[in-house]
């Protein structure tokens, strides 16, 4: 095999002497990333324009004509209190989901990271919840927080806190938070399981030395894991925000919006707009007001992601 | 105090210096296991609250008195899979999850590698193309993806259903695929091109075999995703022959609207494929979450 190391250097020389690359190999590249782009092309950044330009038009969804009707939908969708009223709620989700369910997803992968048996019991168990389908969860909640003889209701009777049995997804003030710890109950094993990643890519060492100088377990955490978790901390609140603000089946089967408006949210007053009340062009300028709110939130996180893990 | 004289007593019997700290330790993990048996609780109750109401008569249902069925209802499930006509359901989530994991594979497989070896003009362009549309988000895309595959004559087909899963599924896969094409090394590729093999073929024959842990964290973090879809799928069918397990469940609920113990039968047995899968796979679940969100 002495020939290798001689046949090593021709390409970088063929590349060389051509002045850049050659067309074969652009072609090469292209055509793996052919059904790529042809897929994401067709189905994705086409749609996405569609979705604006729909937003200008007026539709109800099986006519081939769609006339141009300017800024008609966005007038109307402004003027939608259902619509700002599902914005409001999915502020709320997403700031306790933010909170709360981070907060929950972390204290839980702190405390899996230092026990000593039963690790992979618990990844299990607390991801479970995770893998189940938004009709799931919201069927079965519908069954556990019904009215009256609901099993939540049932299990306060049991403990002597039949007091605080309610009616939990048909009251106005209680629906909307509810809601929220189903969410929560669903969304929090995904941020557990990104945590734990991370802890367990902390290096030792740092934990060692920081022993032996005297540090305790508040400051340890404040000096060592809080900081080495930044990057892991930014997706997964990031993923939870999405996932919060992204929110449809586990509403639409749960309550579908109500009572009144009061656990709307933005996916479903979308859906419900093209497909309940027949304004697919109201609908998309919905869209494009939401989803633009989405993106610039995104990029607003990468970016200061981005700034800190510069600095 | 019982449990802290136990501890003591123990720590003597090993190793009397270390005494204090060892102590301190056991109830640390006492605390642990406490914290961590509550919240294990809660995740796990409303499963086993749907098995157990699963099994109970609707009288007993409905009076909610004991938590474990009398007599155990296994008719229901017959009921559940007979009236639920879940049997459909199932093989048409098998048949679109199959399919959308195959395509997402294939496409994100030759793409991620594409940007992690070789070298061509554009490449950077694509780069960002791919992490552009991961931001976009489905609220903002779904209708008009529906209207695009009523022009195209692919709503209640499919055909359209996949291809969408496949799509949304490509660009956080392409850049798993990536990141593992990168980490690997690159001597087998370099053996093979100097046996002649074109890149294709080495991509075909040398690199897919060799990246079957990528794929696997693909495959099932894009096999759970594509079995719970639910948006597009309720947007696109209305025949009830051709709709996911999600979107049957719903039309089975809103139908006739069925006896609740037949319901949460239905729904239990929607899940067994789901649990089995991850419990299967959950190590490649773990590295499949870790290398889509954080590399």
């Amino acid at each position: 095999m002495t020939s290798q190391p001689v046949l090593v250097p021709t390409p970088r020389l063929k590349r060389a002497r051509s002045g850049g690359r050659p067309l074969r190999q652009n072609l090469v590249g292209w055509l793996f990333l052919a059904p790529a782009i042809a897929l994401i092309g067709v189905f994705t950044i086409t749609p996405f324009g569609q979705a604006i330009l729909l937003s200008f038009q007026s539709w109800d969804g099986v006519s081939p004509e769609t006339p141009w009707v300017g800024f008609a939908n966005y007038e109307f969708v402004g003027s939608d209190p259902i619509f700002w009223a599902s914005m409001r709620n999915v502020l709320f989700f997403g700031v306790v989901g933010f909170f709360l369910g981070n907060a929950i997803a972390l204290s839980m992968a702190l405390a899996v990271n230092r026990i000593t048996k039963g690790k992979t019991f618990f990844r299990t168990v607390f991801y479970l919840p995770g893998v189940l389908s938004v009709v799931v969860v919201g069927l079965l909640f519908s069954f556990i927080l019904a009215p009256g003889s609901g099993v939540l209701n049932r299990l306060l009777e049991i403990f002597g806190l039949g007091s605080l049995a309610q009616n939990w997804l048909g009251e106005p003030a209680i629906a909307l938070p509810a809601v929220a710890a189903v969410f929560i109950w669903f969304h929090w094993g995904f941020g557990f399981l990104l945590f734990l990643a991370g802890l367990q890519d902390v290096p030792q060492e740092l934990y060692e030395a920081a022993e032996l100088d005297g540090a305790n377990a508040w400051t340890r955490f404040r000096y060592i894991t809080w900081p080495q978790l930044a990057p892991v901390t930014s997706i997964v609140s990031l993923l939870t925000l999405l996932a919060a603000l992204q929110i449809f089946g586990t509403v639409q089967v749960l309550t579908n919006g109500g009572p009144g408006y009061h656990t709307m949210v933005p996916t479903l007053a979308i859906f419900n707009e093209a497909f309940v009340n027949y304004r697919y062009g109201s609908a998309a300028a919905m869209s494009v007001i939401f989803g633009g709110a989405l993106v610039l939130l995104s990029v607003l996180q990468l970016a200061i992601t981005g700034r800190r893990s510069r600095a | 105090m019982t449990l802290t004289e136990d501890t003591t007593t123990l720590a003597d019997e090993s190793a009397p210096e270390r005494k204090v700290p060892r102590r301190r330790l056991r109830l640390d993990q006492i605390g642990l296991y406490g914290l961590l048996t509550v919240a294990a609780l809660s995740a796990l109750l409303p499963l086993i609250w749907m098995i157990s109401g699963s099994l109970q008569s609707l009288p007993e249902l409905l009076a909610n008195d004991s938590f474990l069925p009398a007599v155990p209802q296994w008719g229901n499930y017959i009921t559940a899979w007979v009236d639920g006509d879940l049997g459909t359901y199932l093989r048409n989530s098998v048949v679109y999850t199959g399919s959308a994991v195959v395509g997402i594979l294939l496409v994100s497989s030759l793409a991620g590698y594409a940007l992690a070896r070789l070298d061509f003009a554009g490449k950077g362009v694509f780069t960002f193309v791919i992490l552009a549309v991961m931001i976009i988000p489905a609220p903002a895309m779904f209708l008009a993806q529906y209207k695009l595959l009523i022009s195209l004559g692919l709503t209640n087909n499919p055909v359209g259903y996949i291809l969408i899963l496949i799509t949304s599924g490509i660009p956080m896969s392409t850049l798993i695929m990536r990141s593992f094409f990168v980490s690997q090394p690159r001597d087998l590729e370099e053996a093979a091109a100097l046996d002649g093999a074109g890149p294709l073929r080495i991509f075909w024959s040398v690199i897919l075999p060799l990246a079957r842990p990528g794929l696997a964290a693909v495959a099932v973090i894009q096999g759970l995703g594509a079995w719970n879809e639910y948006l597009m799928a309720l947007a696109l069918f209305d025949d009830n022959a051709l709709m996911p397990i999600q979107r049957g469940l719903t039309a089975f609920t809103s139908a006739e609207t069925p006896q609740q113990q037949i319901l949460l039968a239905a729904t239990t047995i929607s899940i067994v494929p789901v649990v089995i899968f991850y419990l299967m796979a959950q190590r490649h679940i773990v590295k499949g979450i870790g290398a889509g969100a954080i590399k």
